[in-house]
């Protein structure tokens, strides 16, 4: 279950101006992966991503947010680094929802200093699906090149994410805005 | 192959008859078949055809009362499987990593249509003591659009008859008509829009040529509605939006300024019920959001957490009654309301009941929409001291107060942070229906026992993003959640029994003139005295029991069926409450029971 510990403050990444960031969005993306997906050195970390589960709490854009179970960290925002990102997923955040990932975590090899008597109440849940080392540096290095830093999802973003295959993207095509949400005047707005 | 062929002379026969009366329509390949056709009529009558169950909630009432009684108190604990099937649909998509099942199958002479939770429609020949299936329509719902903004799971309760057409919706939006004979899509339209976090998970209801629909997406900020489609002509009749725009009466229950009606919720996920004599649909109505806080829209936040009445024809507003006004802890009202006529000092009263994920039951006078009595049917509440005795609302209630604090000690707000409440924010009592039996005028509610820990995090207008989760907190597990079966007397609003379960009841209930089915996520279905309440049968499915049981004869036997495969909010959000189903494992099942 998640729980709503930050263990991070959020920083702002201060963006120019959404037209920049779009850019250089659209330029990462072109440049990366949209055009020649294959030669990308995190699509492993991405395939990992996906297959691990991250998506179900921090979403495809890793972005995380409050919500009905509880708050996943923002990636966007993190201030971790690959190394810590790494412990992170191979040993879970002790005292909140985060799962650890590396098979036999607190148990054979020890975690922030903890094995699981130490940990107690504060074990984190199992993830799952267990990573090997190779799949969790994939992992951070996906985070690290594609999500960290990265402001607000973009179109561009989501589908280098998803392909084609889904509709998830279209409401990055503009403004994330609700047309309902500006004015709840009538009954008939649909 | 007796049956099957004596089956196929009987619909060669109707077909022969609806051929003769030259007034059958062809809307597929096949010919259409007079006796397969479902019309208002029938939906108006089907006490008339007890074997076969046509309504969602089986009677446009919601009794989900069944008449068959070859199954009874003697002879069930000789109850067994009959045959099973594999469904599909457990794969995962957006934030969730597999789907469930939570359908009421629908019979017809002798054929069952079930749903998968991604919506998949699955028509299956029981005829024979076996079962056939004899199409599946697979709307190839858009998974990661829809799964992302679907916050309690990936779910489907179930298809409507009309005409020759088989009546379903998907989570993506969609309102499917599909040929009942060939299984292939008559038509299609869109109903709600994932790109407004609105999602659909109810089985639709037929009235009068109209599929109406409800809508998920508190948690989303949407602003809820119910929707009414013709199926002639595929067009739009009404659509009532659950939260008034500005100017509508109610809309001045919305005080604060910055728009929080445009968000406040309000869904309407759960099928409703209808009543013929005054063409009447009563629904109920969901959360606020954000869910826990509630200073950010101050006011009493209608029609949220409301049973609504709507002229059927119009959609228009007759009555409304809320239950819990501004409401801090996310007791949705989207129950069924169970419409019941008891005997009264002045003639048949006419009865709404509702079980509200507030821990109270409620009995409304449907005419008048005015409170007649309410109820605790869960073991502890402890967010009000107890109803008012005259208007039903929570006595700490307070009109001109425009952010209600109740007990104010366990009261999520602003300034209690992190606070532990009972009943826990799925309820009292979740989706999973109620029964109602007519003889014994007992009404039996499936129950969540529970409390949970809830977190607020102040909502502020910058934090309203399409597609994003908007509730204000979050709650977590660090109690024990279980439940019961509890049977409330109808003519004397008091509980009649409680038969306590290991685990909550996510399924729903059926009853039959002396017995009472439901059935545990950690896997049992069980058949209880309906009196009583005493268990008298039960079967481990090995799969977790997240649907509601019915019965249905064929060619005069009678079965009884429930779909398995533990989904939901559940097993994401509240496993922690009940460690022992982390090992329940996703499935797909469909199990069907005789003598």
């Amino acid at each position: 279950m998640m729980t709503f510990n930050r263990l991070t403050a959020p920083i702002g990444v201060l963006l120019a101006s959404v037209v920049a960031l779009n850019f250089l969005m659209l330029t990462a993306a072109c440049g990366q992966s949209a055009q020649a997906p294959a030669s990308d050195s995190t699509n492993a970390g991405k395939a990992v991503f996906s297959r691990a589960n991250c998506v179900g709490c921090h979403k495809w854009h890793g972005n995380g947010g409050g919500g009905y179970g509880g708050d996943a960290l923002s990636l966007r925002k993190t201030e971790l680094t690959r190394d810590q990102i790494i412990e992170t997923v191979g040993c879970g955040r002790p005292g909140t929802g985060m799962p650890f990932f590396t098979r036999g975590a607190y148990d054979e090899v020890k975690c922030h200093e903890m094995n699981r008597q130490d940990a107690g109440a504060q074990m984190p849940p199992e993830g799952g699906t267990f990573l090997r080392p190779k799949d969790i540096e994939a992992v951070a290095d996906y985070v690290i090149a594609h999500i960290k830093g990265a402001g607000e999802p973009t179109y561009a973003e989501c589908l280098t994410f998803f392909s084609s295959t889904s509709r998830v993207c279209d409401v990055y095509k503009t403004e994330p805005q609700n047309p309902d949400r500006a004015t709840a005047n009538t009954g008939k707005d649909q | 192959m007796e049956r099957s062929s004596g089956h196929t002379r009987m619909l060669t026969r109707a077909c022969l008859l609806a051929a003769a009366g030259a007034a059958a329509s062809v809307m597929g390949t096949l010919p259409v078949c007079a006796a397969d056709q479902v019309n208002q009529e029938r939906l108006l009558n089907v006490d008339k055809e007890p074997g076969n169950w046509l309504h969602h909630h089986q009677n446009y009432a919601a009794h989900r009362f069944s008449t068959l009684k070859e199954v009874n108190r003697d002879n069930v604990k000789n109850l067994k499987v009959a045959w099973t099937m594999h469904l599909g649909g457990i794969e995962g998509g957006g934030i969730w990593s597999h789907g469930g099942l939570e359908g009421t199958p629908i019979a017809e002479n002798g054929f069952l249509y079930v749903t998968d939770g991604w919506g998949s429609v699955y028509k299956i020949d029981a005829h024979g003591g076996r079962g056939v299936l004899v199409w599946k329509m697979d709307p190839k719902t858009d998974r990661d659009w829809a799964g992302a903004v679907a916050c309690c799971g990936v779910d489907n309760r179930g298809v409507a008859l009309w005409g020759d057409l088989v009546i379903s919706h998907t989570l993506d939006g969609r309102l499917i008509a599909t040929n009942k004979e060939t299984g292939q899509v008559a038509w299609q339209r869109t109903v709600a829009d994932p790109d407004k976090g609105e999602v659909i998970t109810g089985a639709p209801l037929i009235v009068k040529n109209m599929a109406i629909t409800g809508v998920a997406g508190a948690e989303y900020g949407i602003r809820g509605w119910i929707a009414a489609t013709d199926l002639a002509t595929q067009k739009e009749v009404w659509r009532t939006h659950t939260i008034p725009g500005k100017g509508e009466p109610g809309s001045e229950t919305w005080k604060d300024s910055d728009n929080a009606a445009a968000a406040g919720g309000g869904s309407t996920w759960v099928t409703g019920t209808y009543d013929p004599a005054t063409d009447t649909i009563i629904w109920g109505v969901g959360n606020p959001g954000p869910d826990w806080d509630n200073a950010y829209r101050p006011g009493d936040n209608l029609y949220t957490d409301s049973s609504l009445a709507l002229d059927a024809t119009t959609g228009k507003i007759k009555w409304h009654y809320q239950h819990t006004p501004n409401d801090p802890y996310d007791y949705d009202s989207v129950a069924e309301n169970v419409l019941v006529d008891i005997p009264g000092p002045s003639g048949p009263r006419k009865l709404a009941l509702e079980a509200d994920r507030n821990g109270f039951a409620y009995a409304i006078d449907r005419t008048t929409g005015k409170f007649v009595w309410g109820l605790p049917f869960v073991k502890k509440v402890t967010w009000t001291k107890g109803l008012d005795a005259e208007s039903g609302k929570p006595i700490e209630y307070d009109p001109n107060k425009p952010v209600q604090t109740y007990v104010a000690s366990v009261t999520p707000s602003r300034t209690n942070m992190e606070t532990d409440i009972c009943p826990g924010n799925m309820g009292g009592k979740n989706w999973p229906p109620t029964a109602y039996n007519p003889d014994l005028k007992l009404w039996y509610i499936p129950v969540i026992e529970s409390c949970n820990r809830i977190k607020v995090e102040v909502a502020t207008p910058d934090k309203l993003k399409a597609r994003e989760f908007w509730t204000g907190g979050g709650p977590s597990q660090p109690f024990k959640i279980t439940g019961s079966v509890t049977a409330i007397d109808v003519t004397t609003g008091k509980v009649a029994g409680k038969m306590e379960t290991p685990f909550p009841n996510l399924g729903g209930i059926l009853a039959t003139p002396d017995l009472v089915f439901s059935g545990q996520p950690s896997g049992e279905v069980m058949a209880l005295d309906a009196k009583s309440l005493q268990k008298l049968w039960e079967f481990n499915t090995g799969g977790g029991v997240n649907a509601p049981p019915m019965t249905f004869t064929v060619d005069g036997k009678q079965y009884v069926a429930i779909l398995v495969g533990l989904g939901g909010a559940w097993d994401k959000w509240f496993i922690d409450a009940t460690p022992e189903l982390k090992k329940i494992q996703p499935g797909s099942m469909l199990y069907v029971f005789s003598l």
